[in-house]
């Protein structure tokens, strides 16, 4: 198997093609620290994270295009180190089953609490990869 | 004391300051009892006794002695003073005595109880250590108890180099220090206690396994033992709990669902209520992969009853959780495979199950081909795909690797390293460039020994299985025995039934069989469809008379009971009553089938749909606009996607910069264009979230409407808009067409927006059977020569009813379960009232096309009322 570079544990990886929201969010996440690199489309983040290590991202479920579920399924072939909390706009069981079984390390559903989200990405970067 | 005493003190300047006075003896008193309560022990209480006395009474060596611990003899205690150097010698003779009651000083003031006084201890007989005595030159000496209540703790002692007479004031004083050395020392025996009994909890409190949590009525930590910090991460005692719990990722039972603040039961016990067995899944960066801990927690009250606090212990049940989990996964496995769940998808959920037992373990499950010599792909979820891929379709035989010989040899076969191992040799790239070291397998095998697949374990490093492996691996191979055998017996099943079905298809009949024995019954999908039962829901007798209308119920089981006595046909014509009230008429034949011994074994019918006759018997007497907006809130209903995506989007906008405007603040680096930024997207996400309730409102609106000038293009616009959420979650594709000439029309926008949701929620339900990537719904406009504009929607769904399109438009007709069939009815009577029409036809390539032509508007009309 290829060796795999390690990723920073510092840089969160966000997808959420609402721009207020993914704005409000990078902002949540500057302020404890953290560096953000924001996608508003599923695809540009898969492209991103063939070429460099993620290891964590939070993605929105209901996107255009492509949805999050389907971008954690592509992720757990393409980087299955990375670790993912999903974010959604409305109360979904079946899609939280889904994620679940993909093995999501957290899922909210929006509007959520600013400091448990930041304590689930704190958990989340300091998980081992398997 | 002596006459000669008298003068030697009068005629002597040291004597006069060693014999101290009334006052200086007070003082000595005093200042004595201070310093010995500042003493941290009985060795220091003592330490200040004998050096005070010492300096304030020219006695020039202080000792104490106390009793062993059986209570036997006086050791030489290591508190002592002396004022000359050269007494060190004494001392030291001092300290290699031990003395039982009777004897020296010490012993005598122990059995006695009583200060003992000596002149000259160089002529006392009863005087062990009077040799060393006279080799420094001591000669007078006073030993007084210490003494609780009436037992002696301690004996004091002390010298001077001349011989003395006693002095019973000095006894007096001394004893009176002892007293107090008493008093002080019961006090610190009691704090030692204290102290002691405190070690003890801490004690118990660090090496218990479970978390001990205490906290006040503020929610401030006053005890956060060593297990609680292993299970919720450290330095907790700087914050509160309030903000502590913020800071760890604390979550309910489904491990990703974070914890409601509010009812933590340490939050919960503060408030005063009783918890008990709450689980929680807590993961921070500590415990990364995250442990289940069971809390029970309690108030803390006060002896009046007052709340002061709450306390909380925690088990980590993280163990028994793992097994609970494993358990349960077995169980839904097993469930999976009652429901007739694809095979595939039990196989992997059953690898993924057992993978997650060990670390570092990767599972697959092959199967044997209908001509059992060759391997196929069964679950390998964890496995590289190309691995996957070159493994299936290989055939057995004695030397494929650990699965292809397990399933040839029909035994286990352990390969510790892949890379040496014979059975490999031509495999062993293939293993090499997956990382693949270790592989065994095991044959699975159906209740009759034939060899259904095999169930394989994969390591990256060469070993062999381990005890708890081979457990796994025996529930591996049992369950996807389960699961392979019952796949084949449903095949069997299935293409007999396809059989029958396509006949009654055809036929356009329901078709059925009951099963009187089993209590169940068999239905084409056609009678699955009329009868409202979902494609795989188990089928009885009791299915069916649940949907026979309650007022025929009696007549159509007579019926029934009829036929199996008389072993006759039957028919009979009743109603149907499917899920959420809808009604339909049908006839029912049938007729049953016998043993030789007369038992029915089973009734076969077939039903007929007699609705579309009926239907037009029903009058329906609603006005137009209150069934209108009935319709309205069901589609908002219908909506609720969309709605509650569209509401929530800016409300976390503005609670997330609420929440990084709060952290910059306490991070006490706010930078004024980054707030300013901050407050001006909570504004324009506030004003985004009341356009949303705006236009919930207007849909909801009761009433009349005003009928404006409007442009379609944009009112479609604005529709889909409204409902972007529900395309996006039935991941369908809307693709507008738009006539930039269309004319303008003069209608209600509310209600041409509602035909519109009418038509797009339609064409959303008509996609959803197909495959994701072809769901695509065309919303076109297009001028009639600028006369009237014509609005088109069209699905790529399967059509309308072949028998009759017009049906669609009929009161109560739905395709959809939920529905009320009312929709399009109310859509049509509005498009009619605008002088409109509302038709539909099968679209050239497949799919529905719902059109709407409204007369373009004639310019400068005045606006009226509808």
């Amino acid at each position: 198997m290829t060796p795999i570079e390690k990723p920073d544990a510092k840089i969160v990886c966000l997808v959420d093609d609402d721009p207020a929201v993914r704005k409000s969010i990078e902002q949540l996440l500057v302020s404890d620290g953290f560096s953000v690199r924001s996608f508003d489309k599923a695809k540009s983040f898969l492209t991103h994270a063939q070429a460099h290590p993620v290891a964590l991202v939070v993605l929105d479920i209901w996107m255009e295009e492509m949805s999050g579920l389907e971008v954690q399924v592509n992720l757990s072939a393409l980087s299955p180190g990375t670790r993912v909390i999903i974010i959604t706009g409305r109360q979904d069981p079946r899609a939280k089953l889904t994620a679940l079984h993909l093995g999501v390390i957290a899922f909210f559903t929006k509007p959520f609490d600013g400091d448990q989200f930041l304590s689930a990405v704190r958990g989340a970067l300091a998980m081992q990869v398997k | 004391m002596s006459e000669r005493d008298r003068i030697d003190k009068k005629s002597d300047e040291h004597r006069k300051s060693i014999e101290p006075s009334r006052e200086e003896q007070l003082s000595l008193l005093q200042t004595i009892t201070m310093e010995v309560a500042a003493a941290k022990d009985l060795s220091s209480a003592l330490e200040v006794v004998l050096r005070r006395v010492c300096e304030t009474t020219g006695w020039v060596l202080g000792q104490a002695w106390v009793p062993n611990q059986d209570g036997t003899v006086l050791d030489c205690g290591p508190a002592w003073f002396c004022a000359e150097a050269d007494l060190k010698e004494f001392r030291a003779a001092s300290e290699g005595s031990h003395f039982v009651p009777g004897t020296g000083i010490p012993g005598c003031v122990w059995k006695s109880k009583q200060p003992v006084w000596i002149q000259d201890v160089t002529l006392e007989g009863n005087f062990p250590r009077n040799k060393v005595a006279a080799e420094v030159g001591l000669k007078g000496a006073v030993g007084i108890p210490i003494l609780t209540g009436d037992e002696v703790i301690a004996v004091i002692e002390f010298f001077v180099h001349e011989s003395r007479a006693e002095d019973e004031r000095l006894v007096k004083v001394i004893t009176a220090v002892a007293a107090q050395l008493d008093l002080v020392m019961v006090r610190k025996r009691a704090e030692e206690e204290l102290a002691r009994s405190n070690e003890i909890l801490q004690s118990i409190l660090s090496n218990m396994g479970d978390a001990v949590i205490v906290a006040d009525k503020e929610g401030k930590f006053l005890v956060f033992n060593p297990a609680a910090e292993r299970m919720f991460g450290g330095d907790a005692t700087q914050t509160s709990s309030s903000e502590w719990l913020h800071h760890y990722g604390l979550y309910l039972p489904d491990r990703v669902t974070p914890f409601p603040d509010d009812q933590l039961p340490l939050t919960r016990s503060i408030r005063g209520e009783e918890v008990n067995n709450v689980e929680i899944f807590v993961r921070h960066d500590k415990a990364p992969n995250g442990l289940w801990t069971r809390v029970n927690g309690r108030p803390l009250r006060g002896s009046n009853g007052e709340l002061l606090g709450g306390v909380i212990v925690c088990r980590d049940i993280t163990q028994i959780k793992e097994e609970e989990f494993f358990r349960a996964g077995q169980s839904h496995l097993l469930e999976m495979i009652a429901a007739s769940a694809p095979l595939a998808d039990v196989l992997t959920s059953l690898v993924l199950l057992l993978e997650g037992q060990a670390d570092g373990l990767r599972c697959s499950v092959l199967l044997l081909s209908d001509d059992g010599k060759h391997v196929r792909h069964g679950a390998a979820p964890n496995l590289p795909e190309a691995y996957v891929k070159a493994v299936d379709g290989l055939p057995i035989g004695p030397r494929v690797g650990s699965c292809g010989t397990a399933m040839y040899l029909r035994k286990p076969v352990v390969v510790t390293d892949v890379l040496t191992d014979p059975l490999w040799s031509d495999y062993r790239a293939l293993a090499e460039s997956c990382g693949l070291r270790a592989c065994w397998s095991t044959p699975i095998l159906s209740p009759q020994g034939e060899v259904l697949g095999s169930f394989a374990m994969y390591h990256q490093e060469t070993r062999g299985p381990h005890p708890e492996e081979m457990r796994l691996t025996e529930i591996g191979t049992h369950i996807a025995g389960i699961a392979i055998e019952r796949q084949r017996a449903l095949e069997a099943l299935r293409e007999s039934e396809a059989r029958i079905s396509l006949a009654a298809e055809s036929a356009d009949l329901a078709f059925w069989v009951l099963y009187p024995e089993q209590n169940s019954a068999w239905m084409s999908e056609k009678g699955r469809a009329m009868y409202g039962f979902t494609p795989h829901e188990p089928l009885t007798r009791g299915s069916f008379v649940s949907r026979i209308h309650p007022d025929e119920r009696a007549a159509v089981q007579a019926a029934f009971e009829q036929a199996r006595a008389s072993q006759q046909t039957f028919e009979i014509e009743h109603r149907i009553v499917l899920p959420y009230g809808k009604t339909r008429w049908v006839i029912t034949r049938g007729r049953c089938l016998w043993d030789e011994d007369g038992n029915v074994l089973e009734i076969i019918c077939v039903t007929i749909d007699l609705s579309a006759q009926k239907q037009s018997d029903l009058e329906l007497q609603v006005q137009r606009e209150e069934l209108a907006h009935l319709s309205r809130i069901a589609l908002i209903g219908e909506m609720t996607a969309s709605l509650g995506h569209e509401l929530n989007q800016p409300l976390t906008a503005i609670a997330n910069n609420a929440a990084a405007a709060r952290r910059f603040f306490d991070r006490g680096q706010i930078d004024p264009a980054i707030l300013k930024q901050l407050l001006a997207d909570i504004a324009a996400a506030s004003h985004r979230a009341g356009e949303v309730i705006n236009g919930i409102r207007g849909m909801a609106r009761k009433g009349k409407s005003t009928r404006s000038s409007l442009n379609l293009n944009a009112l479609i616009a604005d529709t889909l808009r409204l409902v972007r959420s529900d395309i996006l979650i039935r991941e369908t594709v809307v693709v507008t067409d738009f006539d930039s000439g269309l004319p303008d029309v003069e209608a209600a926008p509310v209600q041409i927006q509602q035909v519109l949701l009418n038509l797009i929620m339609n064409a959303l339900d008509a996609v959803q059977a197909l495959p994701p990537a072809e769901r695509r719904i065309i919303i076109s406009t297009r001028s009639l020569k600028g006369k009237s504009a014509e609005v088109s929607v069209r699905d790529f769904g399967t059509g309308l009813p072949a028998d009759r399109a017009e049906k669609v438009f009929d009161h109560f007709f739905s395709t959809k379960a939920e529905g009320m069939g009312m929709g399009l009815t109310i859509a049509r009577s509005i498009v009619e009232a605008h002088a409109g029409r509302l038709g539909a036809e099968d679209a050239e390539g497949g799919g529905a096309r719902f059109f709407f032509h409204l007369p373009a508007a004639q310019r400068l009309s005045i606006s009226k009322a509808a």
